[in-house]
């Protein structure tokens, strides 16, 4: 697995970086020099990744950085990596349809109740706890501007 | 000078200031513990406030807060693994992972002691460095910046991994951090650069978003992996118990957390380097003090002196910082530029004045930054062993609480949605690099970096062509860079053949 996410980003980077060097040519020197002068050694940099990846060893190296739990099987990692990035995305979808007063406690109730299957009365409390603390802080004492949602925007 | 000094303590302690820096410790405690609401920008909400201070409670009150905000964020980066402010990401990386092996407590200790002893060491640089730091700042100009900006990544890169492989990955990494600082409105020129035709991104990315969603999205997705707490299924027993063990290791290590906070002290004083450069030094320093390659194998699963150099170089930057921002007018972060506001609502100016006629005020401030740490700490100390705890609440409570605190903390960088959006694509980046074991902490160090080291190569070529490099202490700073790439090579090389040796 770990040799298919560093394929992914050593070819990701060597298009990014070989489309930044191409848009910098364009520019006068002032704006170039610096996207220039990172560019081309990012993407030489990438492609010894990829080569090494497809053609070296597949050894993982060690880094000082936090580590995935590997404990447990591969298809359960799989299956719950999905629904974190599911639940991730749609509470994101939701804040942009509904905007945050309303997406704030619908996640975290729907996310209790669904994913954490709490009962009624303690997701309820829970979820008043945090869109108090929300309301509190964010809207009443700091008047954060919260835009309204598309779905709102398209109903007025 | 020592009557300016005491006459600066007895400023500090009359009530009203007394006061007013203790309502500055209570807000800058909150404020770096949210992530994303940043020290600075409630250091600009704030300064409407001091119109009517005098300048001694003015400053206790700003510096009051802004002192603590540091302490404070290592609190959120060690629990949850969400930086608390853009300066205490390092602090995530062996913070973190000890919280993770149920030793939350004794991570907590040894971050809040060892933000102590950054805070007293910045203050005291900040006391004695004032007659003497002229001459230094003026000794780097552009090109030295320039060159110490590059050291400072190839420090980071080549020390975050291992082996050849590793040290690919982390120049890669950096190199992508600095790519990605170019995005936005050129400073020279004015080209849009990779802007993808948006207005969004003229201003460049912001730091907070990025910063968020590198290191909270995979955490996230991994406490939603494992289904359990923070802690796992650790007995409970054990979290608090390590706060004093924290403690001693801040001694135990007790010249790795001077050297480091000499660091941040060091990295505060250049103008324009910032906050957020000064934990990566610091990390990267404390990753050079394992004695062989096995031992530098901890570091990033919970060596504690990974918590210690950033700890103690993120409160000692605020001392440095101050130095050229009161002696000379010249900020050393945007912070201590918000603060200079400060001095001109207030009526002072900047320089000679601050260290003559206003000795006594610039003393206070040296006394507030020193007070405000010992008082946060004492406080955090007694509020510690609750704290520890929260690493045990069941993993499906705290997730949509934490993702909340990330949306709304990336959104307040601009009152913008493409923040959150950013957050989310940096996140994505996050987990495919810890997925395919690459280092972070480069990436984001070349990133704030960035438009630092543009500027400076900028007018380094400019004024200089290529003539910049002939400067002797850009040539030192050459050998530097060169020394901190190979001596992990040459380390690794020693330490196998060691081990051909023993075998």
């Amino acid at each position: 697995m770990h040799s298919k996410a560093s394929l992914a980003l050593g070819l990701g980077i060597m298009i990014v970086s070989a489309w930044a060097v191409i848009d910098a040519l364009a520019w006068p020197w002032k704006a170039a020099l610096f996207p220039l002068v990172i560019g081309i050694p990012v993407f030489c940099l990438a492609t010894a990744e990829v080569l090494w990846v497809l053609f070296g060893s597949t050894a993982r190296s060690e880094i000082m950085d936090f580590q995935l739990s590997t404990h447990l099987p591969a298809n359960v990692t799989l299956r719950r990596t999905g629904l974190a990035i599911g639940w991730i995305v749609g509470f994101f979808v939701a804040v942009v349809l509904l905007s945050f007063p309303i997406a704030v406690p619908l996640f975290v109730f729907l996310y209790l109740k669904i994913q954490g299957r709490e009962g009624w009365r303690f997701a309820v409390l829970f979820t008043i706890a945090v869109w108090a603390f929300f309301h509190g802080l964010f809207e009443r004492l700091l008047h954060l501007p919260f835009p309204a949602g598309w779905i709102q925007a398209w109903i007025a | 000078m020592i009557d300016a000094l005491f006459e600066g303590l007895l400023l500090v302690l009359q009530w009203k200031a007394l006061a007013f820096m203790l309502l500055g410790v209570v807000l800058g405690f909150w404020v770096g513990l949210l992530p994303g609401l940043g020290g600075a920008t409630t250091l600009a909400l704030m300064l409407p406030f001091i119109y009517t201070m005098q300048p001694v409670e003015a400053f206790a009150f700003l510096l009051g807060m802004h002192a603590v905000v540091a302490t404070t964020g290592d609190i959120t980066s060690v629990l949850f693994g969400v930086p608390g402010e853009g300066t205490t990401a390092a602090t995530i990386l062996d913070g973190h992972a000890m919280a993770k092996k149920g030793e939350a407590g004794r991570a907590l200790g040894a971050a809040l002691m060892s933000s102590l002893i950054g805070a007293l060491v910045g203050a005291g640089a900040l006391a004695l460095a004032i007659p003497v730091v002229r001459p230094l700042v003026l000794t780097f100009g552009s090109p030295e910046l320039f060159m110490l900006a590059i050291v400072g990544l190839a420090f980071i890169a080549s020390l975050s991994a291992q082996g050849g492989r590793g040290m690919l990955r982390g120049f890669l990494a950096g190199g992508l951090g600095l790519m990605f600082a170019t995005v936005g409105q050129d400073p020279q020129a004015g080209v849009e650069r990779y802007t993808l035709g948006t207005l969004y991104l003229w201003g460049g990315l912001d730091l907070v978003p990025v910063l968020v969603g590198i290191f909270a999205i995979p955490e996230i997705i991994d406490l939603a992996v494992r289904g359990t707490s923070i802690a796992g299924d650790l007995p409970p027993g054990r979290l608090n118990k390590g706060a004093l063990e924290g403690v001693k290791d801040t001694f135990r290590h007790f010249w790795l957390t001077i050297r480091c906070s000499l660091i941040g002290t060091f990295v505060g004083i250049m103008p324009g380097l910032g906050g957020a450069v000064a934990q990566w030094m610091a990390y990267g320093h404390a990753t050079q003090s394992a004695r062989n390659a096995e031992e530098r194998k901890g570091f990033g699963a919970g060596d504690v002196r990974g918590v210690l150099g950033p700890g103690a170089a993120n409160n000692s930057k605020e001392g440095g910082s101050l130095i050229p921002t009161v002696a000379f007018g010249v900020p050393g972060s945007t912070a201590m530029a918000i603060l200079l506001g400060g001095f001109f609502l207030l009526g002072l100016v900047p320089g000679p004045d601050m260290l003559t006629k206003h000795l006594a005020v610039t003393f206070s401030m040296v006394w507030t930054i020193v007070l405000a740490n010992v008082v946060t700490v004492a406080a955090c100390f007694l509020l510690l062993n609750r704290l520890a705890t929260l690493t045990t609440v069941r993993g499906h409570l705290l997730i949509p609480v934490i993702l909340v605190l990330v949306f709304i903390g990336s959104y307040t960088a601009n009152n913008h949605y493409g923040d959150v959006l950013v957050t989310l694509l940096f996140g994505g980046i996050g987990y495919l690099m810890v997925l395919g074991g690459w280092p972070r902490a480069p990436f984001v160090l070349g990133l704030v970096l960035g438009r630092i080291a543009e500027n400076y190569l900028y007018i380094s070529v400019a004024r200089y062509e290529a003539a910049w490099l002939s400067r002797p202490v850009v040539l030192v700073l050459i050998a530097l860079a060169i020394v901190v790439i190979c001596y992990p090579l040459v380390q690794a090389r020693r330490s196998g053949a060691d081990k051909d040796a023993h075998a």
